[in-house]
């Protein structure tokens, strides 16, 4: 997610009551682990998302649309870093 | 300030950009394609000629941006030739390529010296020094 996001930079993510669209910061489930991705379209019941660093990211172009279950939350806030 | 001093007391959980999944997807073109971009801003760069007249603002435009190319592609190569090294290439792979190391090493410098010199036959060595390590990249993927 590079250059939005660096290595150990905190973002606050928001988990409940979620509408989510396209352009927002999701936190998913991916083989047992939170992965951070940009939301790219929207269709019924699952999302595809996108890394901002397309060359090096693994995303839904690899993996597939991830189910909206899945989502745990968006991001509503990155802390700067220094 | 105080938003981020609060949200840094919250309990927290590590989130993943990168999947950490083996997921098999190298490629060496990416790192030839700047490697050969380097090469064609270097013959660009020889090839200017210096204005006969006073306008010198065009050819200072267009050799600031063929250095500027020149310098990303060059950065561009060596972190693609990174991934491969660290990422996708493993011990077994250097049981049969004993000078995998080396090519590499060889092939980080010579990204770095095109950096810093206009020099044809340099950017026809990293050239060379990438195409080698994409052979051995698509043999090791055949075997």
């Amino acid at each position: 997610m590079f250059p939005t996001l660096k290595p150990k930079q905190d973002v606050l993510v928001w988990c409940w009551f979620n509408t989510y669209k396209v352009g927002d910061i999701v936190v998913f489930q991916k083989n047992g682990k939170n992965t951070i991705k940009r939301i790219q379209y929207l269709h019924d019941r699952t999302v595809f998302v996108l890394g901002d660093n397309p060359g090096e990211s693994t995303d839904s172009r690899h993996f597939g649309e991830v189910d909206i279950k899945d989502v745990v939350g968006k991001v509503i806030y990155i802390v700067r870093t220094k | 300030m105080i938003l981020a001093t609060m949200i840094k007391l919250l309990p927290s959980k590590p989130v993943y950009a990168h999947c950490d999944v083996p997921c098999g997807i190298y490629d060496p073109r990416s790192a030839q394609i700047a490697a050969a971009t380097v090469l064609k801003m270097v013959q660009k760069l020889k090839e200017l000629q210096k204005p006969e007249d006073d306008d010198w603002m065009e050819y200072k435009n267009s050799m600031t941006r063929m250095i500027l190319t020149k310098e990303e592609h060059a950065q561009k190569c060596k972190e693609e030739l990174l991934i491969l090294w660290t990422d996708y290439f493993k011990s077994e792979h250097l049981k049969k390529y004993p000078e995998l190391h080396d090519t590499f090493w060889k092939a980080a410098k010579l990204c770095s010296q095109n950096k810093q010199h206009v020099d044809e036959e340099m950017a026809n060595q990293l050239v060379t020094a990438v195409d080698s390590i994409a052979d051995i990249f698509t043999a090791t993927k055949k075997a």
